[in-house]
């Protein structure tokens, strides 16, 4: 295998990161050039597409800023219920851990999109719909069990001598897990709460469901509306722009925690 | 939690017996079951069930290979490898419904990159989206694309576990690189592939985002999935007592799917490196 591997790598990067080429390619190119295939070469670049985007009303910052701000509190609120949470049941005995466990890991292995009806009607009776505060309620909810798992496994891998020390020295529960465990988690804690992150920046169904102002849109929605605008002729290449935008803020995030994401799942969700 | 999972069950369990729709004024009214009965004549519902069946299945399969392929590549220890991870991670760390459209720019007729190097070749032209019989494979590829990073993830955090000494010990054995793959790694990444196996059919089942922007369920229904007509009935319809129906009847499927592929790969033997 050592010879071919760099053939390998590259047929792993070039199925990874073609369609995204073609949407940063497609971009730049003219709405014209993207149905004829006989403009010149040289007149078919624009930057039309990204100029159309950021004058746009809401301008297209605002879905970036909207998604930023639901990812945000939707990982905080998630750890700050997960880690005490996961904290009081890894000290369990270990038959109540074993049932706790199958039944967090059921609840993250459920498709979360057949409860968006209930969701919704939960979000009309508490005039919730249309309030980027209140839908990081639901995410947090939903993003619990899969954020317990990993935390559980992580406080478990802590001796607990080292609890005992800290009780010892007269320390409160609240305490110990502050100045105590707290530092020794905080590499678990960081990729948990970038899975969180992900997963509330990229949920459609409940957004869908419960944002319906232009202003308010999170990310995912606000593109697919782009896509639905017309059935006939999507614009294909605002929409590529559009994604251009949308993705480099996530291109940061793996590029710099991708250390974390990898290390997040090797010590977690898998051990149960 | 109890509010997020608990509480839509036991609402879609009473709702499933109760007729609330535009007939109705959307208030809830008993109707004794006719609900169900309605779903087990629904000829849609089963075909859903029969389409999102096999998407599940073949992107599942397909995804596992690819991303045992995947994850042993980058397991290995060679320059730039943090990078290529962080890189090759990305198509699952972007939105769905993103990458679905711009999937759908890639299959699109007749101006497509696929449909163009189809048409340079000299084939006819494709139709990727609008051939009833094809496109469920185009929707699967796109879900192959987005989702195998993270089982590839999970594998890797798989063969992170694996001592190397056992594959010292393997080689000072006399034994050959290409057996230690059956004999080691295989038989020690069982878990973590079941789990995979087991999350991915679990989010395949529910596919929403990706089929509702790539397809809309279409051409003629023929890629519409069991979330998504659960979705039309209540949004489009307005039937949130048939809705609820179709979300409850899909979660049963679902168990039963997950039970069953449990149960084959205990009987398979498969379950047994578990307990060891």
């Amino acid at each position: 295998m050592n010879r071919s591997r760099p053939l390998w790598i590259a047929l792993l990067l070039i199925w990874s990161l073609l369609p995204m080429l073609w949407q940063l390619i497609t971009s730049f190119t003219s709405s014209d050039a993207l149905v004829n295939a006989d403009i010149p070469f040289q007149q078919r670049w624009t930057l039309a597409h990204y100029r159309e985007l950021l004058s746009g009303d809401p301008p297209f910052w605002r879905y970036l800023f909207n998604s930023s701000l639901v990812g945000g509190l939707s990982t905080l609120l998630t750890l700050l219920l997960a880690v005490p949470a996961a904290y009081g049941i890894a000290r369990m005995a270990p038959a109540s851990r074993r049932t706790i466990r199958t039944v967090v890991g059921a609840a993250a292995l459920f498709p979360y999109v057949l409860l968006f009806l209930a969701l919704l009607e939960l979000a009309r009776e508490f005039q919730m719909g249309n309030n980027l505060l209140a839908i990081a309620l639901p995410y947090a909810g939903l993003a619990l069990p899969l954020a317990l798992l990993l935390l559980i496994s992580a406080f478990e891998g802590l001796p607990n001598e080292l609890d005992d020390a800290a009780r010892l020295e007269g320390l409160g529960v609240v305490d110990r897990l502050r100045w105590v465990l707290m530092p020794l988690i905080a590499p678990a804690t960081a990729s948990t709460g970038i899975l969180v992150f992900l997963f509330a920046w990229n949920e459609y169904p409940i957004a869908l469901t419960w944002l319906s102002r232009d202003d308010l849109l999170t990310l995912p929605v606000a593109m697919a509306r782009i896509a639905g605008s017309s059935i006939y002729a999507v614009p294909y290449g605002a929409y590529a722009a559009a994604t251009v935008l949308g993705s480099l803020p996530l291109l940061a995030l793996v590029l710099l925690c991708q250390r974390q994401i990898v290390a997040g799942l090797t010590n977690g969700a898998v051990k149960g | 939690m109890a509010m997020v999972f608990g509480w839509p069950m036991l609402r879609y369990s009473w709702l499933s017996m109760h007729a609330s729709s535009v007939l109705t004024g959307l208030e809830p009214v008993s109707n004794q079951g006719a609900n169900w009965i309605r779903l087990l004549e629904d000829a849609r519902f089963w075909q859903d069930a029969v389409q999102t069946s096999r998407f599940a299945a073949l992107s599942v399969g397909l995804e596992i290979v690819l991303a045992l392929a995947m994850a042993l590549l980058l397991d290995q220890r060679w320059r730039g490898r943090g990078v290529v991870r962080a890189l090759s991670l990305l198509p699952w760390a972007l939105p769905t419904t993103m990458m679905a459209l711009g999937w759908r720019w890639i299959f699109n007729t007749p101006y497509g990159p696929l449909e163009q190097m189809a048409q340079s070749a000299g084939l006819s032209p494709l139709n990727l989206l609008s051939n009833p019989d094809w496109t469920w494979l185009a929707t699967v590829m796109a879900d192959v694309w987005k989702t195998t990073p993270f089982i590839t993830l999970l594998l890797l955090a798989g063969l992170q576990t694996i001592p190397d000494d056992l594959y010292s010990a393997f080689r000072l054995e006399g034994g050959k690189t290409r057996q230690a793959l059956t004999a080691i790694t295989l038989p020690l990444l069982t878990p973590y592939i079941l789990i995979g196996i087991l999350f991915r059919t679990a989010q395949a089942a529910g596919v929403f985002d990706l089929i509702q922007v790539l397809t809309g369920g279409g051409p003629a229904g023929s890629t519409e999935s069991i979330a998504q007509y659960a979705y039309l009935n209540a949004m489009r319809f307005l039937d949130f007592g048939y809705s609820a129906t179709v979300m409850l009847a899909g979660f049963v499927l679902l168990s039963l799917v997950i039970f069953t592929v449990a149960v084959l790969l205990q009987i398979s033997g498969l379950l047994r490196p578990l307990k060891s």
